[in-house]
């Protein structure tokens, strides 16, 4: 009971703390269609992919990056807590690491799983899909956002102040995305690059949209799943281990007394 | 170690690398009383409520905190505990109640608990005009007691405080003081503190001086202070150590100590000092007896 009733605390204050912070808010939510605008208008001229429109072929993966995007920014603002204070207050409680954790993963999950839901609202503009569709592409959405939110708390969890966050998008969030095959097919790409994109939980997440959103996918169903759900546990379990509690503490007492 | 007393702790220590933060905290807080720790900067107070609360891992000793073993029962402490840093612990972008709110469900609150126990403390701590305030908006006064009530929501048998009025105003201090007091008549809460305030570690029922890691003085304020001497001569001038001399050959001197400008001296004799220095070739220029106070202990004892 104390556990759920953490994860709730944990979640309704992320909530509302993405609520107020509009712009941030707003932001996410332009990112993605200006992606399809100008990505997919300026490819959309020159390219077909499969024998449909560019549009078409990137709004999967342009779906994604609004979850992965919403999903890992949230849940790396675990740094700032850890910065300002809020974190040692979550330590301090008894709750436990894990519980706070899983309520982390679970408002990131929320903050990416509605953007990338504003997004989805857009897909009857740009293709044919039925209700059948939208509701596994709802399911491969959820699942996205969970991982999207692991991955951004083991990218937290050795992260040591909010100076890096910037650099994090752009050393983390962009090449996940680039070498996901959400802009381009990966059957077309180098061997090298194909080998990191298949490492690259990313990757899976664009390619179960597809699934849900009835394109060509570039791996099974199951695989997918199977990836998405190992990726998601490896990185919680990690971020777990290296989440290493005293290290706010150690920066507030120096490494020296007081 | 069954104790009645709400902390034991033996030789505490702890190490940061090849830093000896804390050497060896031997520590017994009876249950319901105000203990404060003095100490200056670097002495090792972060450390000893960090680990008291269980957030860092001793290198040596062990305690037990209203009961339980400081490390294998870590989370049954946390539940009863209550902890306040030095500085606020509030979400800026959330209000006064969602602060509140979010602090009783961490605690394991259910969601009529957590109302409850959030219309009581605002109640209590006179937050009810603010409640709806953005904590960003508070001042600091008004921040610092939102943390306490914070602190306190969740109704901890132990409330550890580190440097909780630093960068208070004397209104907000009085009004922080006179919150906890009432936690302790109507509660019997036990209080560890830390402070730099002397005069708020004298209304302290016990005291525990730290220096470089290691405690070098404890006890209640005011057997301390007799210690220092029946009263405390203060003088300066060229005669400053002649008198300090005579008052030592004369065993009129319980401690001695050279200041910045002269000298600080707990006598035994108050009436023989004025004299001495009355009749003191050279001079002084400044000379002051007074009480001894908690400062006096201090500077004797960290110097």
């Amino acid at each position: 009971m104390s556990a759920i009733s953490a994860i709730h605390g944990i979640v309704a204050r992320d909530l509302q703390r993405a609520a107020r912070q509009k712009s941030r808010m707003l932001g996410g939510l332009a990112r993605p269609f200006i992606w399809l605008l100008l990505i997919g208008g300026g490819y959309g001229a020159i390219a077909r992919v499969d024998g449909g429109s560019y549009h078409a072929f990137v709004f999967p993966g342009v779906v994604a990056m609004a979850v992965l995007f919403g999903g890992m920014l949230t849940a790396i603002s675990t740094v700032y807590d850890r910065e300002f204070g809020m974190l040692r207050l979550m330590l301090a409680s008894p709750a436990g690491v894990g519980v706070i954790l899983a309520g982390r993963t679970l408002s990131a999950a929320l903050v990416g799983g509605l953007q990338g839901l504003a997004v989805l609202a857009c897909a009857p503009f740009l293709l044919d899909a039925t209700a059948g569709h939208y509701l596994a592409a709802l399911g491969a959405l959820s699942l996205s956002a969970v991982s999207s939110g692991a991955l951004g708390l083991l990218v937290a969890s050795r992260l040591r102040s909010v100076e890096n966050f910037a650099g994090v998008i752009n050393v983390v969030l962009f090449p996940l995305f680039f070498l996901s095959g959400a802009l381009y097919p990966l059957a077309g790409v180098p061997s090298a690059l194909r080998t990191v994109a298949r490492v690259n939980p990313v990757t899976y997440q664009v390619d179960l949209m597809r699934h849900a959103l009835g394109q060509g996918p570039e791996f099974g169903l199951t695989f997918d799943l199977l990836a998405l759900l190992g990726s998601s546990i490896l990185a919680l379990a990690l971020a777990g281990a290296l989440f290493d509690p005293e290290r706010r503490f150690l920066a507030s007492v120096g490494g020296a007394r007081r | 170690m069954t104790s009645p007393n709400t902390i034991e702790a033996r030789g505490l220590g702890r190490d940061y690398g090849v830093t000896r933060a804390l050497e060896g905290l031997d520590l017994s807080v009876e249950a319901g009383s105000l203990v404060g720790i003095l100490g200056p900067n670097g002495a090792g107070k972060t450390t000893a409520l960090l680990m008291l609360a269980t957030l860092l891992r001793p290198t040596r000793g062990s305690a037990r905190v209203m009961g339980c073993d400081l490390i294998s029962e870590a989370s049954a402490i946390r539940r009863r505990l209550g902890l306040v840093f030095q500085e606020a612990t509030i979400d800026g972008l959330l209000t006064v109640e969602e602060n509140l709110r979010f602090a009783g469900r961490l605690a394991g609150l259910d969601g009529y608990s957590v109302k409850h126990a959030v219309n009581e403390v605002v109640q209590r701590i006179g937050l009810g005009p603010l409640r709806q305030r953005r904590a960003s908006q508070l001042s600091g006064g008004w921040r610092r007691l939102t943390d306490i009530a914070r602190a306190t929501l969740h109704r901890p048998a132990l409330l550890l405080l580190d440097e909780p009025t630093v960068g208070l105003d004397p209104e907000h201090r009085e009004r922080m003081w006179s919150v906890l007091d009432a936690e302790r008549r109507e509660r019997g809460i036990t209080v560890l503190f830390s402070t730099h305030y002397m005069a708020e570690a004298e209304s302290a029922d016990r005291v525990l001086l730290l220096s470089k890691g290691a405690v070098v003085e404890e006890g209640a304020p005011a057997d301390l202070q007799r210690g220092v001497g029946v009263a405390v001569a203060e003088f300066e001038g060229p005669a400053g150590a002649a008198i300090e001399a005579a008052l030592v050959r004369e065993q009129l001197a319980a401690t001695s100590m050279r200041t910045e400008r002269g000298w600080r001296v707990g006598v035994r004799e108050p009436q023989r000092v004025a004299q001495l220095v009355a009749e003191a070739p050279g001079g002084v220029t400044r000379f002051l007896l007074r009480e001894a106070t908690l400062e006096d202990v201090y500077f004797l004892r960290t110097r």
